[in-house]
């Protein structure tokens, strides 16, 4: 008997809880016209988005906005990729980095076709490349792009003044050959400097290498789509030149994205650092994290060997799992507006890809990112480095080779192997890992 | 044959003519218990068992993780895994950190129990104190540790360097590498491990520890010979615990170079296998391989439980034949030594 009624208490109290659970879920997906909406969105790293939602909420009483930030781009690629995959979990607004868009043009079909929703009226806004990068093979334009990374050279003033070396922005600039700076005057002032103090140029041979690949008009692929690694002429004789350079001792072998907690950047490990516009803000953040402030001497020069490069960048997406892709649309359109982006580069130097933002006084202006950099008119380098650059096609496996191909090759020249060894290594690990997977 | 006859008083097994809450009752008796057990399977059915039917679906399959399911390709990914360097490298990782974590490890719980099983002041405090580590999540050892063992800025290397030894790489070298991976295993599991088996010990009749020591046995005479042996079941849950878990090291190695561009070192030198798997699925995105290396650790690890199984159960009756010989030889000297005095000695002693 009390059994009985034991069990059926069980039962209404299991069955009440589902009923929750499952009201709790609809309650999300819900809303139409001007009834309420909850908008989710996903970002990650620092884009400089986050005082902006409130605003928009302001404007738009009926959008509430449900914000993620993931701390990493990385992490960030791993949960759009997982919720993907689950075609589930996916957010309204997801950012998108360039380094995905080889994976991401895959799977472009379910993202929404912008075009649908205005995107026509405004494609003007960014520089033309940008735009170019967020359309896919069929024309359909899946993303608006937030900032894009033209990189310039960070150098550290008083390293450069005790190597007796030039320290001022624009003696720097022509010290490495100002408009027309190669990567052999990159190389050429790092052994003066070694030899002037006998300590590295550059924290690690991964970014220089970046940026190399980066500034080429084909890249690891093709525009066609096609391998084009092996037997790479252009790529292998920037290899040699960065061999060198680090068998001369330029490599500080620092881990990437590590540094010793920041320490390498107040320490005099090393002098120089490629820096795209989002770099900015990860150096001051280092060198903060290391207990350094504007008086280690970083400081931000107009000038990159070999010419343009553009490193990262994100777009904002419309999954086509949202139930409200219109009102998505509407938010990634007005937080890549002109007026948004420069609060963006102010709250994070996020470089806008917003052509009448890129000359606002609130980007070209002075900032905590000014001061810090010695007050370099970061707006206006950044500007100047964005000239010319060209968009690269990126193909499905491009951060697999980046990664996973040549990061143990060039972790390898950084410990003193030979370049002609570590490429061959590069090239049998691409065998295996993308040619014959 | 109508209800009210009283034969029903007499026959109440037949269930017919019983109250329709009387029937209840008896379904509730007999019913119920299934019921109470019937979450767990369930449960286990939809997060245990279908996952691991539908992983082997995968892994027959040229599955990419984002542009899902390709061709049915029967057991490809399964050969090619297994001419795979890269995977034999993760297993012989796995392994090697398994071994210089496991071993150590239970050599230094045992030894921790031993000590806190002595009579001592604080006891609660001390045995807390041992468990402290295991409270500490993973990532957060990880995170620690990892600077540490920094190869640059790391306090491991800095004291080496402040007594004159050249600094080791850990980040780079494989034994190095591994032994500092091996190190956070240790540090947050011995606690645990020493834990369960001061249960046993405890559990150890002090009687016989008593007359050991009566018949001269001294302290560690008495640990090798009573309390090693008594614990013997429990040590071997430990070390099949230890085993399996061992064999899954994932957070360790991922974290302990976090901004390495490859998972587990920028040589491999430490990606396990379930790091490998990681690796497979979500950063080279071939969901079919990584389902086809999830189903090899799976059967390794079957394997070497089987083998602990019958090790286990070989020790155990080795044992008791080693006992009952014992016993039987004892008995027939009994035998022997009360027949005596009745049969005279055969022989003369000269």
């Amino acid at each position: 008997m009390r059994l009985i009624s034991r069990t059926g208490a069980i039962a209404i109290a299991g069955a009440a809880s589902l009923a929750l659970v499952m009201t709790g879920c609809a309650a999300s997906g819900a809303g139409s016209g001007n009834e309420k909406i909850t908008l989710t969105v996903t970002t990650f790293g620092t884009m400089g988005l986050d005082d902006l939602y409130a605003q928009y909420e302001k404007a738009n009483p009926n959008i509430t906005i449900k914000a993620t930030n993931i701390d990493t781009g990385g992490n960030a690629l791993t949960d759009w990729k997982t919720k993907q995959a689950a075609g589930n979990g996916l957010p309204d607004v997801q950012a998108v980095e360039e380094g995905w868009l080889g994976q991401v043009m895959g799977v472009s079909d379910s993202f929404t076709d912008l075009s649908s929703y205005g995107a026509n009226d405004i494609k003007d806004r960014w520089v033309d490349w940008k735009l170019g990068q967020a359309t896919d093979p069929n024309g359909r334009i899946i993303g608006y792009g937030t900032d894009i990374g033209p990189e310039g050279l960070c150098y550290n003033s008083a390293l450069f003044a005790a190597a007796g070396l030039p320290s001022d922005r624009d003696g720097v600039a022509t010290l490495f050959g100002g408009k027309n700076a190669t990567w052999d005057d990159f190389f050429s002032v790092g052994e003066q400097y070694h030899a002037a103090t006998g300590k590295a140029f550059y924290d690690q041979s991964g970014f220089v290498w970046n940026a190399m690949v980066n500034q080429q008009k084909e890249g690891y692929y093709t525009k066609g789509g096609k391998l084009n690694v092996d037997g790479n002429s252009d790529l292998q004789s920037l290899w040699g030149k960065l061999a060198n350079g680090a068998a001369a001792g330029l490599s500080s072998n620092q881990n990437q994205w590590d540094w010793g907690g920041g320490k390498a950047f107040t320490d005099g490990s090393f002098a120089v650092f490629v820096c795209p516009g989002w770099m900015l803000g990860v150096v001051k953040g280092q060198v903060e994290a290391a207990g350094g402030d504007a008086t280690t001497g970083w400081d931000f020069a107009d000038v990159f060997p070999g010419g343009a490069a553009n490193w990262g960048g994100s777009f904002l997406t419309v999954p086509t799992t949202s139930k409200h892709p219109k009102e998505a649309a509407a938010l990634a359109a007005w937080l890549t507006d002109a007026q948004q982006e420069v609060a963006a580069f102010q709250a994070a130097g996020t470089f806008p890809s917003v052509i009448a933002a890129q000359s606002d006084p609130g980007v070209t202006g002075e900032s905590d990112l000014t001061k810090f950099f010695n007050n370099a008119p970061v707006g206006q380098i950044l500007a100047s480095r964005a000239e010319n650059v060209v968009a690269q096609f990126k193909g499905p496996d491009d951060s697999v080779i980046q990664e996973q191909v040549f990061g143990p090759s060039i972790k390898e020249l950084d410990s003193g192997t030979n370049g002609d060894t570590a490429w061959n290594d590069a090239i049998a690990l691409l065998n295996q890992l993308v040619v014959n997977k | 044959m109508s209800t009210d006859t009283p034969r029903l008083i007499v026959v109440p097994r037949a269930g017919r003519g019983l109250t329709y809450r009387q029937r209840l009752n008896r379904a509730d008796v007999r019913y119920s218990p299934y019921l109470y057990v019937a979450p767990f399977f369930i449960l286990f059915g939809l997060v245990g068992l279908f996952p691991l039917g539908y992983t082997f679906v995968v892994s027959l399959n040229n599955w990419d993780l984002l542009q899902g399911p390709g061709e049915w390709i029967g057991l490809k990914n399964f050969s090619d895994e297994l001419v795979d360097p890269l995977f034999w490298n993760s297993l012989f990782n796995t392994f090697s950190i398994f071994l210089l974590s496991s071993v150590p490890q239970l050599i230094a719980a045992l030894v921790i129990a031993a000590i806190l099983d002595q009579n001592l002041r604080g006891k609660t405090f001390w045995r807390m104190s041992v468990l402290l580590p295991y409270v500490v999540t993973p990532v957060a050892v990880s995170l620690i540790f990892s600077n540490l063992f920094g190869e640059q800025y790391g306090l491991v290397n800095n004291m080496l360097q402040g007594i004159g030894l050249d600094p080791v790489l850990w980040k780079t070298d494989l034994l190095p590498s591994h032994l500092a991976i091996a190190t956070m295993v240790n540090w947050r599991w011995t606690g645990y491990n020493a834990l369960i088996l001061l249960a046993a010990m405890q559990a150890v009749p002090r009687d016989i520890h008593e007359s050991a020591s009566l018949d001269g046995a001294g302290p560690l005479r008495r640990f090798f010979s009573i309390t090693l042996p008594s614990i013997r079941p429990t040590f071997i849950f430990v070390i099949i615990t230890a085993t399996i878990g061992g064999l899954q090291i994932f957070t360790e190695p991922k974290l302990f170079n976090a901004s390495s561009s490859i998972p587990g070192g920028p040589f491999r030198q430490y990606q396990t296998t379930v790091l490998y798997l990681w690796d497979m699925a979500f950063n080279r995105g071939d969901f079919g391989k990584a389902a086809a290396i999830a189903w090899i650790l799976f059967l390794i690890i079957v394997g070497i439980g089987v083998i602990n199984f019958f090790l286990s159960r070989r020790i155990a009756s080795a044992e008791t034949h080693v006992a009952s010989a014992r016993t039987r030889r004892r008995l027939a000297a009994r035998r022997i030594a009360v027949k005596a005095p009745v049969a005279p000695n055969p022989e003369p002693l000269p």
